[in-house]
């Protein structure tokens, strides 16, 4: 949103300029001011639109909105914060800023915010937000209805309310929209779900995003053991989770480590500079050992003509097993925790077929093209057969490695995208030149 | 579950299952089936539950059974569906089924209408079916109407407003719609709204949703007439399609299918083949340094490297870029101009490595041939290390470039042509300067 906004009117213009802006947009205008215009901004607009740009902008700028802020617009501002968005905020703070800022809090958001903090960031409870409403499963839809409608928060989420006995489990969600077109007659427990989609506090927060996306809801509640309904986390964050995890497998599929589109070229240089330099030391320490067939090569000039090929079959069937692999765990299609014995079977199958028909696709290419460009002395069929043989096996232990490795890296709690960096690229490389110079010295030098 | 219930329980007691499990639930277990299996429940089943069910299936196996129906039963169960969910499914039935089912239903159908979309335009993704408020409606006749229609939409906690000719003008949220007094106007409640058009990408569409955090998001056609909304949930599932598109393509992967091991190789096997035929030009350009090669043998076993490391360094810039345009983010020429410092950096630093550790390695091991010459071979190595990698960038970025300007996907046909290019450019780098330095000896 291109416009322009002057900063040279009065405050009440101002004010009303910039309330006709969107949060996300004075999020992405807020850096490009100077100090002064910035305090101006942050005192000016509506404290309630003030909580949705708050979470959008960057640290430091997050700092500088909380200095800018009046005592009694602060004040306003930590109530009508999100909890989930306060809590990710603090949670990147150094241990003595996370301490000042929790000692500005109300005592029960402060009290909320320490429980928060404490779990895991892996849980699902951990992106949760415990602004909701509970109703008693006691109440009619009318009074229902309306202590929503009086009672709520700015902040609280009501889409979907929960529905408690008198033990405050849970036994009910009811979507506003339900509570909204019910007939007089009815009852509360008549129009409500069975609260089946839930996650519990120490479950992760792969179940939170599998449970929203499957069954298509906006929210779902997290509970306790004892079936308390202790917070919610709706599908705005769980958008961001998945955002989040396959922009990381992309970015590690493509040897790309924490990527954003404005790092300058020096960060982009430091943060792939790691990866490319283990690459290049493992390729020359392969070199020195594969100088061990410096005799062959010099006798057998074909070989380097088919080098790349080989090395490059090998490489993309293992890209396909691995790619399918960290889909189907991250897509839970795989379950790890029996062993995935059908994905295995199948995937070296496919890799045996493959393979096979592979290598004898390059006998093809190599018998023609040593036949159209002869090249060295020996027999056009004998390297043929030397390809085809190095083609299969390379290209069939790189599929079962790729299958084999993100399996066993995820059973052993690291994340399987980390098999798609150099270290493993460069032994099936290592693998694949043993195989080819292995039998090209058997066949032409013994 | 259902498969033992199906052969033991009674009718009745299958019936009130249905009506209880989530379709979602319901779909997983019914993929199970064999034909009398599911004909069983066609019997018993709700066209509710039914057209729940179908719409939680592959729209490719939702389309055949749909297609199993009549045309009458057909109609029903999509005007049951989501637009949405039925346009795909539809789109996903036999040419002249289509036709038929498209005449039945007529022009007008909000599903027809999606239909007309391309697959990446927004407009494929939305539902039509919104509670749309009047900003001169009182809050009391506005609340009455939202009651009427609220069955019919999948939500109504956004609702939208717009002016007599169909203009998008803004929403009006239902908790404030409930806390307003008579007499109050629409308009005193009505918010600014982002919106986003129907022929925009879908992806900028998912982004605009992702910023600005919106559950509903409006659709308006060019005219800025409201015509339909995306639910955060049709988002999300649509994202993580394109995630899952961008991540196998970048792995050279072929769209995933399910499917018995010979279906899957086969169906993996073109990719492959076509990758074969590629490497044919590298052998080419290889076999024109025959000379230097046979006097100097040991340069092969330094190729891998040098291949590898401009592979690497192309993938990443590929990658950057490639997300770029999908995305349509601006700064793409600034992007570019960083990608090649980039290059030229990190070129230099593993062209450095490369160097010394070639030359250490070559003084040490003193029984091969190489140790005649051994600095000008670890030069050569280096200096075709960095500017190897100085030039896959450029290529990376300009290929995409190339392939956009002449109409086709980038991200199709980029991945393995690039390599190839950038391969035979190293080549050409490597050898070339091998044959300048050694070629006479």
């Amino acid at each position: 949103m291109k416009r322009r906004i002057n900063f040279k009117s009065s405050d009440d213009h101002l004010k009303k300029v910039l309330n006709n802006v969107l949060p996300y947009d004075l999020a992405v205008f807020y850096p490009t001011l100077n100090d002064e215009k910035q305090k101006r901004l942050v005192n000016l607009i509506d404290v309630k639109k003030l909580t949705d740009m708050f979470p959008e902008l960057y640290q430091a700028d997050q700092l500088n909105v909380l200095n800018d802020l009046s005592k009694t617009r602060k004040k306003e501002f930590y109530k009508w914060l999100q909890t989930d968005d306060l809590k990710e905020f603090i949670e990147e703070l150094n241990h003595d800023q996370q301490e000042a800022i929790i000692a500005e809090l109300p005592a029960v958001k402060a009290k909320t915010i320490r429980l928060l903090l404490a779990y895991d960031e892996d849980l699902a409870a951990s992106i949760m937000t415990t602004d909701f409403m509970t109703i008693s499963k006691y109440e009619t839809i009318k009074e229902a209805t309306n202590k929503i409608v009086t009672q709520s928060r700015n902040q609280d989420y009501i889409d979907t309310i929960f529905v408690v006995d008198d033990d405050q489990k849970l036994i009910g969600v009811v979507d506003l929209k339900q509570l909204i077109i019910a007939r007089g007659g009815e009852n509360l427990e008549d129009i409500m779900m069975d609260p089946d989609h839930a996650v519990y506090e120490d479950e992760p927060i792969e179940k939170a995003i599998q449970t929203v996306r499957d069954y298509d809801r906006n929210v779902i509640p997290v509970l306790d053991h004892n079936d308390y309904v202790i917070g919610i986390v709706t599908a705005d964050d769980i958008f961001d989770e998945i955002i989040e995890s396959s922009e990381f497998d992309y970015q590690k599929m493509a040897l790309l480590q924490d990527h954003v589109s404005d790092s300058t070229a020096l960060k982009r240089s430091s943060q792939r500079l790691p990866w490319l330099m283990i690459a290049v030391v493992l390729n020359l320490l392969i070199a020195s050992f594969l100088s061990m067939f410096e005799a062959t090569l010099a006798e057998v000039t074909a070989i380097v003509l088919f080098q790349p090929l080989i090395l490059g079959m090998a490489g993309n069937i293992g890209t396909q097993a691995l790619a399918v692999t960290i889909l189907g765990l991250h897509l839970e299609e795989i379950d790890n925790k029996q062993m995935p014995k059908k994905h295995v079977l199948k995937e070296m199958t496919v890799g045996f077929i493959n393979s096979l028909a592979l290598g004898m696709s390059s006998f093809v290419v190599v018998y023609v093209f040593l036949n159209l460009i002869p090249t060295g002395q020996q027999s056009a069929f004998d390297m043929g057969m030397v390809v085809f043989f190095a083609v299969f096996a390379s290209m069939f232990i790189s599929a079962i490695m790729g299958v084999l490795i993100p399996l066993t890296l995820d059973r052993l709690d690291i994340d399987p995208s980390t098999a798609s960096g150099p270290i493993i690229t460069t032994i099936n490389d290592l693998v694949a030149l043993l195989i080819y110079f292995g039998i090209a010295t058997l066949t032409f030098m013994l | 579950m259902l498969k033992e219930m199906l052969h033991s329980a009674s009718n009745r007691m299958i019936k009130a299952y249905l009506e209880d499990v989530h379709a979602h639930d319901l779909a997983a277990e019914f993929i199970g089936l064999d034909p009398s299996e599911r004909e069983k429940i066609y019997r018993v089943i709700s066209n509710q539950k039914l057209a729940e069910l179908v719409s939680y299936l592959e729209a490719e196996e939702a389309a055949e059974i749909l297609a199993e129906f009549d045309l009458e039963k057909q109609k029903t169960l999509v005007e049951m569906m989501e637009p949405d969910d039925a346009a795909d499914i539809i789109q996903e039935l036999e040419e002249d089924e289509q036709e038929s089912l498209i005449a039945i239903l007529g022009d007008t159908a909000d599903v027809v209408q999606l239909i007309s979309y391309d697959e990446d335009e927004t407009g494929s993704a939305m539902t039509n079916l919104v509670v749309v408020l009047h900003p001169e409606m009182d809050v009391k006749q506005a609340t009455k109407k939202v009651i009427k229609e609220a069955p019919d939409v999948e939500t109504i906690n956004t609702l939208f407003v717009t002016d007599a000719a169909h203009r998008f003008l803004g929403v009006v949220q239902l908790k404030d719609l409930l806390k307003a007094k008579t007499p109050c106007k629409i308009e005193e409640l009505i918010q600014q709204h982002p919106f986003v058009y129907d022929t925009d990408l879908i992806t900028q569409s998912l982004e605009a949703i992702r910023n600005y955090n919106i559950y509903e998001m409006p659709v308006c056609n060019e005219d800025n007439q409201l015509i339909g909304m995306i639910t955060m949930d049709d988002a999300l599932d649509i994202y993580q399609e394109e995630a899952q598109e961008d991540f196998e393509r970048l792995a050279g992967l072929p769209e995933t299918i399910e499917g018995p091991a010979l279906k899957t190789a086969l169906h993996r096997l073109p990719w492959l083949i076509s990758l074969l035929a590629l490497s044919i030009p590298i052998a080419i350009v290889t076999s024109l340094f025959e000379e230097v090669l046979v006097a100097v043998a040991i340069l092969i076993v330094f190729q891998p490297l040098i291949l590898g490391s401009a592979g690497n360094v192309a993938t990443q810039t590929l990658a950057v870029t490639l997300k770029m345009m999908a995305t349509n983010e601006k700064g793409l020429i600034k992007n570019s101009y960083r990608e090649i410092i980039t290059g030229m950096i990190n070129g230099f630093v593993i062209g450095a490595i490369a160097f010394g550790m070639t030359y250490v390695f070559a003084t040490l091991n003193t029984s091969l041939a190489m140790t005649t010459h051994p600095l000008t071979i670890s030069f050569v190595v280096g200096f075709s290390l960095w500017m190897t990698v100085l030039i896959s960038p450029i290529f990376a970025i300009l290929i995409p470039i190339i392939i956009r300007v002449l109409r086709f996907d980038p991200a199709v046909a980029s991945g393995p042509f690039i390599t190839t290019v950038i391969d035979v450019a190293a080549l050409f780098i490597y050898f070339g300067l091998a044959t300048l330095l050694l070629g006479g000896l």
